[in-house]
């Protein structure tokens, strides 16, 4: 089921009523949302159901053994086993036919390949998310992280849980459970929040990414030859505004809806195009991601505390395997390896202190030059993120030398890739403004702005709802 | 005391929702009636469509939709709206648009002279009056095109649903970024098809599409979202029964009228064999129907991409390996669409048709032809590759991966032959396979960006 459909809006506006009507019974109120996720991710295909319910089960059970384990040894195997499984789950799914064109690949340069049939399984929606979930699950209890005991009926939710089940944002076991150990407290309903998180949400997904994706980007990435350096460049900005629209919009709705139902959900997305240096940008991009791999691979792998060296391999290899995580394919590592060589270039940089140049660096005409730059450094890392193959990004990159006219740039177009990117730049304190504003508004009317805001959006988007970018991870 | 009442917040979030939901279906009826009507087939559909033409019907005399209508309209006046059939019916663009060259037209080249008639004007044609044939071809023969006057580059048409966008238009565009002798227009849109016209209707939208351009050759590859039942006239029509069979048929007559209209040369190119069986079936089926209607008409060839696409037994082929031990991935990892590398086995010969290779006089060196990249760079082909003995060239895999690597061989006018590598093929029983059960959802959605 995608957020911005009608479908969704009747199935969500039908289990916010049911939940409210429930909030009292907290056991009935979780098995009723349970029940509404599996609605949810089944209304889209429900063959990997099965799937979705056997890794929450698992990871339910592992969770519970780790707890209950009294040796540090057999937790710590418990967690092995655990993440091993979901791992070769994941693996199998998502990665079998690219290792293995690899492997016979490799092979072939040297030697006649032997004749295995490659098979690539359909992948199942949103597995890996929900392996990521899994694992935090086993990963925070064996650090104590999560207090009271894992029951299964939490496990079940904690993963399925809809509004983060296709695309996120990761939760954190440690963080949600407790969530689930209390009744929903309807004094903290944060109404006029949510609304405007699920407006401005369908705004950037629906506007603005879906445009710039139509009328920019993809005809630019389909056939670089056809267009000149303008169009090229402002394609590669426009995917820039595209993926960033298109999945903080997609979350921003999904912690709308939890919060209308009464749930808490991360921050995942903060201006990160205003980032000034790489290690800024990745606390402001898809921070749950980032923070994911931070505590359950940068810092086991021995994080900074292991020399400088030992650092600058950890976070290359953090960031080529959060390339990996994106999609089985090289131009997603070559994008991942691009991430890790920005942080350590940056940190060799932050390194130097000559005076003079600790100086600039706190000039403000200086950090509009890391902006820029950065920024720059970032949508390099997008072309190979968003072209179909190693060639089709470096076509890509040549049509930026060739001079000719933008005949993509219409009105429109430019509108919104402006939006897209100076949005980010929108002072917090105007959405809060907003808010409190609302608040004063009669609930009545407020429905009605609400009403009136979705239909402005519904017939400014172009016609047809293409999925979110982030659906394929 | 508060235990038995409603909170305070909960009855402000649920006044917030009745205000929400008596204004969007003030301003929304008509969306949503279009909504309900664009549903599947099914049980929310048979709810949907009457709750919501009664919504419509009841808020009519406010005349709020018309309010929508026209804001749409004066959106696409102003340039904000791309849908070629919304910008027809808007009129001309002024202000925010530019006056910019279209992609597939480069300035300068020459206007047609006939624009593309109005589907109106197309005769009925009755494509469930042909025969239902059993069996594709195994080998097609395309007849060559008149040749490229100098100046005067051939235009060639891309059409259809998503088998057309995904891989196979961008592979061809690609290809032919170069070639002057080729204009490339865009007609193709992703989550359509024949079977739903109330969805997407392509004879309003295809001329729209073509706007003043009048093709010479018309790609088609069509049909990939057409297994689902459909209403006509109020009654349900399975997927698979008589009348769907009858009614489809007759839509796909009336598609390939319009698009060979004005002479235009169709290569409806077969949907490629699928992953999923249930779905390889219902693609079958769709291929049987299209093949007995183009069959028909003399301008249209049916291509059965199966010989390219499938494997030896014309079943779903997902890698290939090539000559040179490598492993190419022929299809999306959705198992329904065709990769670019699996594209490129099809536009290969497509454009070797297109724009045949000159033949130079013996005592000249050869014309250097316009180099197109290809998505595939095998090893150099052996020169000794032949054209078949009966004058026919033969584009067999794997020997397809290489004609562009010959194109500044002298290569005599002559019949393309697509011929089969299948050295058996499962048979394919008449007729379409009764089954109730629908497309699945996630087929129709239009995708962003290939799945990696």
């Amino acid at each position: 089921m995608l957020f911005p459909t009608v479908e969704y809006a009747l199935f969500f506006l039908t289990v916010l009523a049911i939940a409210w009507s429930l909030y009292r019974l907290p056991r009935l109120h979780n098995a009723f949302l349970l029940l509404a996720s599996y609605v949810f991710y089944g209304f889209w295909n429900w063959t990997y159901l099965p799937l979705l319910i056997g890794i929450s089960v698992f990871s339910g059970l592992v969770a519970q053994r780790i707890q209950r384990s009294p040796s540090p040894l057999a937790r710590k195997r418990w967690l092995i086993a655990g993440v091993v499984v979901c791992l070769a789950t994941l693996s199998f799914y998502k990665y079998t036919a690219f290792l293995l064109t690899t492997l016979l690949d490799i092979w072939g340069r040297f030697a006649p390949p032997p004749h295995i049939p490659v098979y690539s399984p359909l992948l199942p929606l949103g597995i890996s998310f929900f392996v990521f979930h899994a694992i935090s699950l086993m990963g925070d209890c064996y650090r104590n992280k999560v207090k009271q005991p894992v029951t299964l009926a939490d496990a079940l939710l904690y993963v399925a849980f809809f509004p983060q089940l296709i695309a996120g944002p990761i939760l954190r076991a440690s963080r949600f459970l407790p969530q689930l150990a209390i009744r929903r407290d309807p004094d903290h309903l944060r109404i006029n929040r949510a609304f405007l998180l699920i407006v401005g949400g369908l705004f950037k997904k629906v506007i603005i990414s879906n445009m710039l994706a139509t009328r920019l980007v993809e005809p630019v990435f389909a056939v670089p030859q056809s267009y000149g350096s303008l169009d090229t460049l402002l394609a590669v900005y426009g995917y820039a505004a595209q993926i960033y629209c298109d999945f903080s919009g997609y979350t921003d709705i999904a912690i709308g809806c939890a919060l209308l139902l009464g749930y808490r959900f991360p921050r995942n997305f903060n201006a990160p195009y205003t980032a000034t240096d790489p290690q800024a940008f990745w606390r402001r991009w898809h921070i749950s991601l980032s923070t994911w791999l931070r505590d359950y691979l940068y810092f086991p792998l021995g994080g900074s505390r292991k020399g400088s060296l030992r650092t600058y391999v950890n976070l290359m290899i953090t960031m080529l395997l959060g390339g990996l995580w994106h999609g089985a394919g090289w131009t997603f590592v070559v994008w991942g390896g691009l991430q890790g060589t920005y942080l350590v270039t940056h940190r060799l940089w932050a390194r130097i202190a000559w005076a003079p140049l600790v100086q600039l660096r706190q000039t403000a005409a200086w950090r509009w030059v890391s902006r820029l730059l950065l920024f720059h450094a970032v949508c390099v890392g997008w072309v190979f993120f968003r072209a179909s193959s190693f060639e089709n990004a470096f076509q890509v990159f040549g049509r930026l030398a060739v001079p000719a006219a933008a005949s993509l740039a219409t009105g429109p177009v430019l509108i919104v890739l402006f939006l897209g990117l100076a949005g980010q730049y929108m002072p917090p304190r105007w959405r809060n403004g907003f808010e409190v504003e609302l608040s004063r508004w009669p609930a009545l009317a407020r429905g009605a702005a609400l009403a009136a805001a979705i239909t402005a959006i519904e017939v400014l988007g172009p016609t047809g709802v293409a999925p979110f970018i982030y659906f394929q991870f | 005391m508060r235990s038995n009442t409603i909170t305070a917040p909960i009855r402000q979030l649920f006044l917030l929702l009745t205000g929400f939901v008596v204004v969007i279906a003030l301003l929304e009826s008509d969306g949503l009636a279009s909504w309900a009507n664009h549903l599947d087939i099914g049980p929310l559909r048979t709810v949907a469509v009457p709750a919501t033409v009664a919504l419509e019907k009841t808020l009519a005399p406010l005349g709020i939709a018309n309010l929508r209508g026209d804001t749409l309209l004066n959106l696409a006046r102003v340039g904000w709206s791309d849908d070629p059939a919304l910008l027809a019916a808007a009129g001309p663009l002024p202000a925010l648009t530019p006056d910019l060259p279209r992609v597939s037209a480069p300035a300068g080249s020459p206007k047609p002279t006939t624009p593309t008639a109005p589907h109106s004007s197309f005769p009925h044609a009755a494509g469930s009056e042909a025969p239902l044939l059993s069996d594709l071809p195994h080998t097609t023969t395309l007849t060559p095109l008149p040749p490229i006057q100098p100046g005067k580059p051939r235009v060639v048409a891309l059409a259809g649903d998503s088998m057309m966008a995904v891989g196979l238009s961008a592979t061809l565009m690609r290809q032919a970024a170069t070639d002057k002798n080729l204009r490339i227009v865009k007609a193709f849109k992703s989550g359509t098809g024949l079977a739903r016209p109330e969805v997407f209707n392509w004879m309003d939208e295809y001329p729209a599409m073509l706007g003043t351009e009048q093709p010479d050759v018309v790609l088609v590859a069509i049909g990939a979202n057409d297994g689902q039942g459909f209403v006509v006239d109020g009654k349900v029509l399975p997927y698979g029964s008589d009348g769907w069979r009858k009614v489809y048929q007759d839509r796909l007559a009336s598609y390939l009228a319009m698009v060979s209209a004005g002479g235009a040369r169709v290569v409806w190119v077969g949907l490629p064999p699928m992953r999923a069986p249930s779905y390889d079936e219902k693609i079958a089926a769709i291929n049987r129907i299209a093949y007995s209607v183009v069959s028909q008409q003399p301008q249209a060839t049916f291509w059965n991409p199966v010989t390219l696409i499938g494997d030896d037994q014309g079943r779903f082929h997902e890698f290939t390996t090539l000559p040179n031990g490598q492993t190419m991935r022929m299809r999306a990892t959705d198992g329904i669409h065709l990769s670019d590398e699996g594209a490129g086995l099809l536009t290969n010969v497509l454009l070797k048709w297109l724009d045949p290779p000159s033949p130079a006089p013996a005592n000249q060196p050869h014309r250097a032809q316009p180099r197109r990249r290809t998505p595939l760079q095998p090893p150099p082909a052996p020169t000794s590759h032949p054209p078949s003995s009966s004058g026919a060239y033969t584009g067999r895999f794997p020997a397809d991966l290489r004609p562009n690597l010959h194109r500044n061989h002298p290569t005599p006018q002559r019949r393309l032959r697509l011929a089969p590598r299948l050295q058996s093929r499962p048979h394919l029983a008449p007729g379409l396979v009764p089954t109730q059960q629908l497309l699945p959802r996630s087929l129709i959605a239009p995708p962003v960006q290939s799945l990696q």
